[in-house]
């Protein structure tokens, strides 16, 4: 079972292959010079590059070694508890008749391999460190989590559960003191201490089911990762629609948002080349999104190739939609969404009356909303 | 000691019960008379399909019964209500006979563990943790090897949810439109709001004030799943008791949804029945893992739900070793425990006979965990048969030793278990050195601990930590 599917078979002219109109089944994504169309690359210190090939050849290599994949394939299973349920949301659906551990798990075999004992990694919402901090106890590997002061304390709890499960929590004071400053730090640990340290950076089913493809996929939009991880095995396949949802925060207009695609330009954060959101200077916006997770202001180069490619449409929603949409989820299913995923729940609102009757729409349910009923519950005066 | 009798025979429709809009027996059911609710049980198993009532013909001589026609275990167990009650918990008894058989109820159950509970749990296999146990006991061989059922992979985060789920979808058959239950530490609350939610049923759960206080993330969640939380003065048990005069209050309409195996005949027997799903699991992966059967299973013990559900199916397999471990919260001789089969004497609680904490003049006593959930004194009437026909062996585990457990875990296998579970996990430090290398140790993972996380922060973690 290869959990990452690198369609490196074909080798032919990037330059030609990723434009507009091309046939998406040819491209290699991403491409010889870790392109995607004119997204992604490697833009770091010099300091950098030799530990990027290094783990560019490893990760080629372990994504087709046999004994690797089994070993991954057991504990996806075994101890994250894969595969995780295509589970029929009846009662939402009537009403429109109306991601993290995975990563991390892949990450740390990695590390083992790459003899990497030290492991960093920035945190958000959390989430990310908490997978991280797991995977690291689990597979006996030292863990520092980054996180931005103000994120520590919107994200008590999370930040005491990897403390829990052993990690160092650094808190990073520094600009906005949220996760693009968390990610500068962690990135700054790692050029220092490349040598010993390892930095993890935050669809067959719906044949079982119904015997078909779904006909739209929607995830929520932050980084990225959970909405990759829905798409990437459905690229190929045209015929389904994908649906990224972005966090308008206040409101688009209101410049306290995290609609990177939606709103952003084209320019270079955390060494690749993707939307971001920036100002004339090119300054990095501070974003807002009342979930952590989304209150990023760029987003994966992936995403922004196939945003280009008109592959992809991306829309977004605000914080109050996207508590109306963890309320309703939480009465119709009685399963409690995340914040971040609340937004992909959200665009059903917008979605659902457009589909014709019978259309299968398949939402990435990226995280539980545990995290998040503290902070809920004041808004809703639950 | 009689055998369990459930006729349902060829052509003859149960009685049903105009009242609650039940539909019309039409279809046949195979007339097999069942002898024991044990065989009757494996119709919840997911691999062996619907089960349409074959059950081999053989009799019962196995001393470790499955509770007679009145709910006996033994001495144990019985229906001790008053007479409104009687007639309500005989529909009960007829509806879950009846369901235990029919094909609908069991395809729409199973999808529904499976697509939403998100079973079958693994039976992960705690390399860390068995290596940890094997260099304190010195071995010179492999040691014994621990697994864990990770129960707390469940929707709502603990197994609490096998049981509600099955028993809202008996509320909606029974054409009831409100489900009242009681939760101590919150689990079975927002498991039952869960299902509620998912079945379009109201939802009232009574919670006592001191455990809303320790587990109030798990109120927030019971809330904003749509239930009422109400509050009673005191903990689970007193919460237990207005839950069941709530119910009484509105017989009619109101289904009273137990999460562990107390209260009159038949809950004890429905909710091991649902939870039992666990034991069958582990058989099925025990055999997939290592080709055998496990050596020991543990786990914590209030009223014995998910230990009951772990051990049920290997009661009859005698080379198996039952351990329960209780709260001994500060200390047996503090008097401030909740270890009722340690210390405590027969007597009736909540509409069954079995063992609880009482004092000389049976008045019951006051509890203490910092596991709330095991906080309870009293414990299911067959926990108390298995405990007296010395079937399974009980231990206790303290509040200090429980959390030293819920540490050692979360470090070594970066799983973070409830504070219940913790006291299952806490007593592997005797255990182990004491079984052969290579016995296989299965603990019952009952719950996560992220509602515990707050509870931990009280009291204090040592400063290594953070």
């Amino acid at each position: 079972m290869v959990w990452v599917r690198f369609s490196c078979t074909i080798a032919k002219d990037p330059s030609v292959l990723m434009s507009p109109g091309s046939d998406p089944t040819l491209w290699q994504r991403p491409d010889s010079f870790s392109r995607f169309g004119k997204f992604g690359g490697k833009y770091v210190p010099e300091t950098l590059i030799h530990a990027l090939s290094e783990l560019e050849s490893t990760f080629l290599f372990l994504a087709t070694d046999g004994d690797f994949q089994r070993e991954l394939a057991g504990i996806l299973k075994d101890y994250v508890g894969r595969e995780s349920t295509l589970y029929f949301a009846e009662r939402l659906t009537e009403h429109y008749r109306r991601e993290n551990i995975n990563n991390a798990v892949a990450q740390a075999l990695l590390a083992k391999r790459l003899g990497k004992k030290r492991i960093i990694a920035e945190a958000g919402a959390g989430q990310h460190g908490v997978a991280t901090a797991t995977v690291c106890a689990r597979f006996c590997l030292q863990c520092i989590i980054y996180m931005g002061a103000q994120d520590m304390v919107r994200q008590a709890l999370n930040v005491f559960r990897m403390r829990l499960l052993g990690a160092e929590v650094r808190g990073v004071h520094s600009g906005t003191a949220t996760l693009k400053d968390a990610t500068s730090e962690a990135i700054r640990d790692w050029v220092t201490n490349v040598e010993t340290t390892h930095y993890i950076l935050g669809s067959r089913q719906a044949l079982e089911k119904w015997g078909g493809k779904p006909d739209v996929l929607v995830a929520c939009v932050g980084g990225g990762s959970n909405a990759m991880g829905l798409f990437h095995e459905f690229v190929d396949d045209t015929e389904v629609r994908m649906i990224g949802v972005e966090a308008a925060g206040f409101g688009l207009d209101s410049g306290k948002h995290a609609a990177t695609l939606t709103k952003g330009d084209v320019g270079v954060l955390h060494g690749a080349m993707s939307y971001l959101l920036q100002d004339n200077d090119g300054q990095i916006i501070e974003p807002h999104s009342i979930s952590a997770g989304l209150d990023y202001p760029g987003v994966g180069p992936e995403h922004s190739f196939l945003k280009d490619m008109g592959r992809t449409e991306y829309y977004s929603v605000t914080d109050e939609e996207a508590l109306e949409a963890f309320k309703r989820v939480s009465r119709l299913e009685g399963i409690i969404p995340a914040l971040e995923t609340s937004h992909a729940l959200a665009q059903l609102e917008k979605l659902c009356p457009t589909l014709a009757d019978g259309t299968r729409v398949v939402l990435n349910f990226s995280g539980r909303g545990d995290k998040d009923v503290q902070t809920v519950a004041k808004y809703l005066e639950v | 000691m009689s055998s369990t009798k459930i006729f349902q025979v060829r052509g003859q429709p149960l009685p049903r019960f105009p009242v609650r809009n039940h539909r019309m027996i039409n279809t046949v059911v195979c007339g097999f008379p069942i002898i024991s609710h044990h065989r009757v049980s494996n119709v919840l198993s997911r691999t062996s399909g619907p089960f349409l009532g074959y059950v081999p013909a053989r009799t019962d001589e196995n001393p470790f019964l499955r509770g007679d026609s009145n709910g006996r275990f033994g001495k144990f167990g019985g229906k001790f209500v008053p007479e409104t009650l009687m007639s309500c918990l005989r529909d009960l008894e007829d509806e879950f006979n009846f369901v235990l058989s029919d094909h609908e109820f069991q395809v729409e159950f199973t999808a529904a563990l499976r697509d939403y509970v998100g079973r079958e749990t693994p039976l992960y296999f705690a390399e860390r943790l068995t290596q940890h146990y094997k260099n304190i006991a010195r071995t010179t061989g492999d040691g014994p090897e621990i697994y864990l059922k990770r129960e707390d992979l469940c929707h709502g985060g603990s197994h609490k949810i096998n049981n509600a789920l099955a028993q809202a979808m008996i509320a909606r058959r029974l054409g009831c439109s409100r489900v009242v239950a009681a939760t101590g530490s919150g689990q079975h609350g927002v498991a039952t709001a869960a299902a509620c939610a998912k079945l379009s049923l109201e939802c009232t759960v009574f919670m006592g004030t001191t455990d809303i206080e320790k587990q109030s993330s798990n109120v927030l969640s019971m809330k904003l799943l749509g239930a009422q939380v109400k509050s009673v003065q005191g903990t689970f048990q007193d919460a237990s008791s207005e839950a069941i005069r709530n119910w009484v209050g509105k017989l009619e309409t109101t289904y009273y949804l137990p999460g562990t195996v107390v209260g009159p005949h038949p809950s004890p027997v429905m909710v091991r029945e649902f939870q039992s799903v666990i034991g069958k699991e582990t058989r099925r992966q025990a055999k997939q893992l290592w080709g055998g059967k496990p050596d020991v299973l543990v786990a914590c013990v209030g009223s014995g739900s998910n230990a009951l559900g772990l051990f049920h199916e290997f009661v009859r397999d005698e080379d198996v070793r039952l351990v329960g471990v209780e709260a001994a919260g500060l200390g047996l001789d503090s008097g401030k425990h909740s270890a009722t089969l340690a210390v405590g004497d027969v007597g009736v609680y909540h509409g069954s006979m079995s063992y609880l904490l009482q004092d000389d003049q049976g008045q019951i006593l006051r509890p203490h965990s910092i596991g709330v959930g095991l906080e309870y004194p009293g414990v299911g009437p067959e926990i108390s048969f298995l405990k007296e026909s010395g079937r399974a062996e009980f231990c206790t585990a303290t509040d200090q030793e429980a959390i030293q457990a819920c540490m050692l875990l979360s470090r070594l296998e970066g799983i973070i278990p409830a504070l219940e579970t913790s006291h299952a996990l806490a007593i592997l430090e005797k255990l182990v050195p004491t079984l052969r290398d290579g016995a296989k140790v299965v603990v019952n993972c009952s719950g996560r601990g992220d509602k515990d996380i707050n509870t931990l922060i009280q009291r204090g973690m040592p400063s290594s930590l953070c």
